[in-house]
């Protein structure tokens, strides 16, 4: 019997820390077993508790004897009722109804809660009768309990008891209450409710269920609850006046909605501006004109907040006074207006503020504020009279400029040649630096980036070097094969100062292709840049995704032609980041014909090591450069600073693979020990060792490479 | 429907500046309400208590304490020496000797002069704690995860709701500009009809928490073992068990797996989605380390531990038709194509501080206007994450409808949409 019961315990202790094996323990283990556990005087209480928590889920009525035995224990009790309010049918809630009976105080409290819980109509006789129980908890337990019910005999019950009660037990009964008229009135009982909820929010109970009462009391009664939210609304209680807000929020209906409106105008600005967020955040239209009347009110939180609420539910009808609103005074106010003008969503807005960016060329403040608009919310149809504004001999140099900025934004292929002018040969010397960085917008998201690579290369040829290094950067920015094409040519056949440029334009290209380039001006003997060509090359097999067989080629032709250690620690590095086999022998051979990077091969090739199988091959390997497996023994890890640690010995015994570099399987201590002990400060940990029987000591600095010195 | 920008936020409550002491009610008026020399009158404060101040909670801290219109003036937690760290840290910037403690939070929700409370206790107390505080009348900013389990994130939900009180769940991640920015790409159609939404959990297995061997239970003062065990079914002291991280995480049975991070980068991907009033409605079990689920607009959810770009932790990635794109907490995200910005500046904030997750609770306590990361929103994103972690445990496909918050066809998943709490402890 004993052996029985190891086995079942070693089983369920699996489940506890791992969730893998527990569809096999479901199958292992039936729920006689597992009622067998509660019922032996041999079992621990730690494998009683386990097992309730299992027949939460996979136990029936035949388990509900067992577990009930366990209600009157207080070390049990709680989970006893994790299973017994899990499992259907009505033994479960006979079973807690009989248990309620023999106990008192804490442990009455949890089975009403659960009798609660599973809304047990057949306890309502009880529930009644503990309603008048003179330990406070166990009678607000069950007027809770009550309320979860939430049929009209519970209801009865506790407006009975409630109109009955002393003050006392009416604090005590008013959660149940607002929670019965809840549920009733999801059920459409609004009548009941909106009398429980009247009952409650009169009565000496504390100012948070009235709060509760008076919302539930508005939502039941719906537009006729107006003239109650009205007053809540205007509520010098700071409590009420929020609960009016939300319920402002909640209730439906346009009716509602004008209502709110007519209700503005008879409130104080502080509490008009809040009532207009609330208005926005009910998502009607039909608040618009009111928006806009509060657009001019005479105090700017007002208008901050219309304005802001216009962003939400706006639409073309706005555009007019929000473009007043630009030029207020205020300039909290102006910049609510312009931002609100970006971010309005309705369809209608694009069109409306086109025409009036045609309409508007003769005032020029108006219409720059118009093409920077359009600019912002990238209205395509702009572009006509923005090509106008750039080119058209007349315009204001602020007007220009406004307009080559939001052809950035809006322009597309067919016309992106109006900013490529712009940059190759400017019209005016001042618009240049405009032009360039509105082209380098506009090419960067063109979905066809090597059309507008092509018009960028053909603009370019011939032009100064200045001109054609702006290109460059816009080209490099941009990336696709055309840039590349691009780049690549001038990084081989440009004159000295174009290939410096290209060249560490080339040694940051984010994607692989890039590497034949540079690999052609890396093996160029006469390049003057190919040492940065070759470092761009390894970095390209150091950052980028490609398969093992890509990267290890390489390194091997990169190792073809590195003459200095720099360029060799850039391999490791490669290396130690994507470590195989194949590049564990290709560190131990720069090892081998290097000794002075010892330091640098030993520490990489033993965190590859530390990521393979510990083969013999891999063991002969790091044999070649003086390396042997050690015995290791992580006697305890701690980690944190001052008095904020956490044990982690467990942690890093799993990460011991027979070498003094232990490498986590994280990338930071944090992440890796499951969570930061000390936020805000910086860690050490503290590792106490055995290694080859000799015991050490060591610390590292967070974060840093662990690799544990012997022993002296 | 467009969401307010921190920065409109800001002005509005910016702009109020000196309304509040016109009006007959003080804190009434959102505003900031600084004065010339930077601080705040002391009407117009925000007046906070802080519940299990621990290590996360610390940093949360940090980021409150100097937001000027806050002043923290309680702190509950049942270690005294968190109590005592967390009063001196409190006192030292207020400048007195004043911040009370106490080792029962309700105490402290028993106080009327304060507004709202941070819950920073572990994940066992989080949601009973933040609907205790709901109850009392105090908003309430959360850490996460918020619940343990389906009906947690409902009643959580309902809780907020019936008290008209601000709630912001601990998932920073929503106002940091960059995971904003891809959650609206994919929101608002930039990546073409939306495909998959990837999310990294940081474990799928479970991380459960049992009944281990009894130490030596130290007195009270020192530390209270009851009010730490709270909601959670008894087991003898441990001192294991009382600095554990995932203690009770997920609830005792399924773990904390998909919920570590999937309470962050699930509830991105639930913005992304346009889903945060739902959740999907199918889940298969995990398959060469992907869980795969799926909304019933067919947009896939994938919560899959490898296969990321390297941005940082809990990266997230949306596919549509069109682009996609991806990003992680090095503040830095990757785009299919450039021409998705828009001319957008996108801030690049790495180490996903919450500083300004915390001033969009503060500015939602004043303007009453719901946060970034609502009692609703966190609970959608959290029944997800349970719903994922029950596929998981039960290893098998399981089918959840979203209205009824109801698995379809399998008792043994409904059982575990809630796990009975310990005496005298309930959520309602």
């Amino acid at each position: 019997m004993k052996r029985y019961f190891s086995y079942l315990v070693a089983l369920v202790a699996l489940c506890v820390v791992s969730q893998g094996p527990m569809a096999t323990a479901q199958e292992a283990v039936s729920e006689s077993e597992l009622i067998a556990v509660l019922v032996s005087a041999d079992s621990a209480k730690a494998d009683k508790a386990i097992t309730c928590k299992r027949l939460a889920v996979f136990g029936s009525a035949e388990a509900v004897p067992a577990l009930a035995a366990l209600l009157t224990d207080a070390e049990l009790t709680s989970w006893a009722r994790i299973a017994l309010e899990a499992i259907p049918g009505p033994e479960a809630s006979a079973a807690l109804r009989e248990a309620a009976a023999q106990t008192q105080g804490r442990t009455l409290v949890g089975i009403v809660n659960s009798i609660g819980v599973r809304q047990d109509t057949e306890a309502m006789p009880l529930l009644a009768k503990w309603l008048k129980s003179e330990d406070s908890d166990v009678a607000e337990a069950a007027a809770v309990a009550l309320g979860r019910i939430g049929n009209l005999e519970s209801a009865k019950i506790l407006s009975d008891a409630f109109t009955e009660g002393t003050d006392a037990q009416r604090q005590v009964m008013s959660q149940g209450c607002v929670i019965a008229a809840e549920t009733l009135l999801a059920k459409g009982e609004n009548s009941t409710a909106i009398a429980m909820y009247g009952v409650v929010r009169n009565a000496n109970v504390p100012a948070t269920r009235k709060v509760e009462a008076v919302r539930g009391e508005i939502l039941a009664r719906g537009v006729d609850g107006l003239p109650l939210l009205f007053e809540q609304l205007q509520s010098p209680d700071r409590a009420m006046m929020n609960i009016g807000l939300a319920v402002a929020r909640e209730l439906p209906g346009t009716e509602v909605t004008k209502s709110l409106m007519a209700e503005l105008e008879k409130m104080e600005p502080a509490r008009r501006a809040l009532l207009i967020f609330a208005l926005a955040d009910r998502g009607d239209a039909a608040a618009l004109p009111a928006l806009a009347a509060a657009v001019t009110d005479a105090d700017p939180t007002v208008r901050v907040a219309a304005i802001e609420a216009m962003a939400t539910i706006g639409d073309a009808s706005c555009i007019a006074a929000l473009l007043t609103a630009t030029t207020d005074s205020e300039e909290n106010v102006a910049l609510a207006a312009k931002q609100t003008l970006t971010a309005m969503t309705d369809a209608s807005v694009n069109a409306e503020l086109v025409k009036r960016l045609q309409e508007a060329k003769g005032n020029t403040e108006m219409r720059r504020s118009l093409i920077e608009l359009v600019g912002m919310r990238r209205i395509e149809a702009s572009v006509p009279e923005l090509r106008t504004a750039v080119l058209d001999a007349a315009s204001d140099a602020t007007i220009r400029q406004a307009a080559l900025t939001a052809l950035g934004e809006t322009v597309q292929l067919d016309d992106v040649t109006v900013l490529i002018e712009q940059v190759a040969s400017p019209k005016y010397a001042e618009d240049a630096e405009i032009a360039q960085k509105a082209l380098l917008t506009a090419a960067v998201r063109m979905p066809d980036l090597n059309a507008c690579a092509a018009k960028l290369s053909a603009a370019m040829r011939g032009k100064s070097n200045d001109i054609q290094r702006n290109m460059l950067n816009i080209l490099a920015a941009m990336g696709g094969s055309g840039a590349l094409d691009t780049v690549g040519r001038v990084a081989q056949e440009g004159d000295r100062e174009l290939q410096d440029l290209a060249t560490q334009l080339l040694g940051n290209w984010m994607t692989v292709d890039a590497a034949p380039i540079l690999w052609n001006i890396a093996k160029a003997p006469k390049h003057e840049f190919r040492i940065r060509a070759l470092r761009g090359y390894l970095r390209i097999a150091r950052q980028f995704i490609m398969t093992p067989e890509e990267r290890l080629a390489i390194c091997q032709n990169a190792m073809t032609i590195i003459e200095r250690d720099a360029e060799r620690k850039l391999v490791l590095e490669v290396a130690g980041r994507h470590p195989d086999l194949e590049m564990l022998k290709l560190v131990v051979s720069i090892g081998q014909s290097t000794p002075a990077l010892k330091a640098d091969v030993t520490a990489t090739a033993l965190a590859i090591a530390q990521k393979l199988d510990g083969s013999d091959e891999v063991l002969a390997l790091l044999a070649k450069i003086g390396q042997k497996t050690v015995k290791i023994e992580i006697l305890k890890a701690v980690y944190g600073a001052g008095d904020k640690t956490k044990d982690v010995t467990g942690m890093v015994q799993k990460c011991v693979h027979g070498f003094p570099l232990i490498t986590l399987p994280k990338s930071t201590y944090n992440v890796a020990f499951g969570g930061d002990p000390a936020s805000g400060v910086v860690k050490k940990l503290t590792i106490d060792y055995r290694m080859d029987g000799k015991t050490g000591q060591a610390t590292f600095a967070e974060n840093a490479a662990i690799v544990l010195p012997m022993p002296q | 429907m467009r969401l307010q920008t921190n920065s409109q936020r800001r002005r509005f409550l910016t702009h109020s500046m000196g309304l509040g002491a016109a009006m007959a009610l003080p804190q009434l008026v959102p505003g900031i309400a600084l004065g010339k020399d930077g601080t705040v009158a002391p009407s117009e404060r925000i007046i906070m208590g802080g519940i299990g101040i621990g290590s996360r909670g610390g940093y949360d801290l940090s980021c409150f304490l100097p937001q000027p219109d806050v002043r923290f003036v309680a702190v509950a937690d049942v270690k005294a020496n968190r109590r005592r760290d967390v009063k001196a840290t409190i006192d030292q910037l207020n400048g007195n000797t004043e911040c009370a403690t106490y080792i029962d939070f309700r105490e402290l929700l028993e106080r009327s002069d304060i507004d709202a409370v941070l819950i920073a206790t572990g994940p066992n107390w989080h949601a009973t704690a933040a609907t205790y505080a709901a109850r009392a009348g105090k908003d309430v900013y959360c850490e996460k995860p918020c619940t343990k389990n389906i009906s947690q994130s409902l009643l959580l939900a309902e809780v907020m709701q019936r008290s008209g009180r601000i709630f912001q769940a601990g998932t920073q991640r929503r106002n940091l500009p960059h995971f904003a920015f891809a959650c609206e790409l994919a929101r608002t159609g930039r990546l073409g009809k939306l495909r998959t939404v990837y999310a990294h959990p940081a474990g799928m297995s479970a991380n459960m928490s049992g009944w281990v061997a009894a130490e030596a239970q130290p007195p009270r003062e020192e530390v209270d073992w009851d009010m730490y065990l709270g909601p959670a079914a008894w087991r003898p002291y441990n001192s294991g068990l009382m600095n554990a991280f995932n203690f009770e995480k997920g609830g005792g049975l399924t773990g904390g797996g998909v919920l570590e991070w999937g309470s962050h980068c699930v509830d991105l991907c639930q913005w992304a989605a346009g889903a945060d009033k739902t959740a999907p409605v199918e889940y298969l079990p995990p398959e060469n380390g992907r869980l795969v689920a799926t909304y019933a607009s067919g947009v896939k959810l994938v919560i899959r531990e490898d296969g990321w770009l390297p941005l940082g932790s809990c990266p997230v990635r949306f596919e549509g038709d069109a682009g996609w794109v991806e990003a992680g907490d090095s503040g830095k995200m990757v785009l299919s194509s450039p021409e998705l910005l828009a001319g957008r500046k996108v801030a690049e904030i790495g180490g996903y501080p919450a500083t300004f997750h915390v001033r969009d609770f503060l500015d939602c306590v004043k303007s009453r206007r719901q946060p970034k990361c609502s009692a609703v929103t966190a609970c959608y994103a959290h029944i997800a994450c349970h719903a994922a972690n029950i596929a998981i445990f039960l290893n098998r496909p399981l089918k959840f409808d979203p209205q009824k918050h109801e698995f379809l066809d399998d008792a043994q998943a409904n059982r575990l949409r809630s796990e009975a709490l310990r005496e005298p402890w309930r959520i309602a």
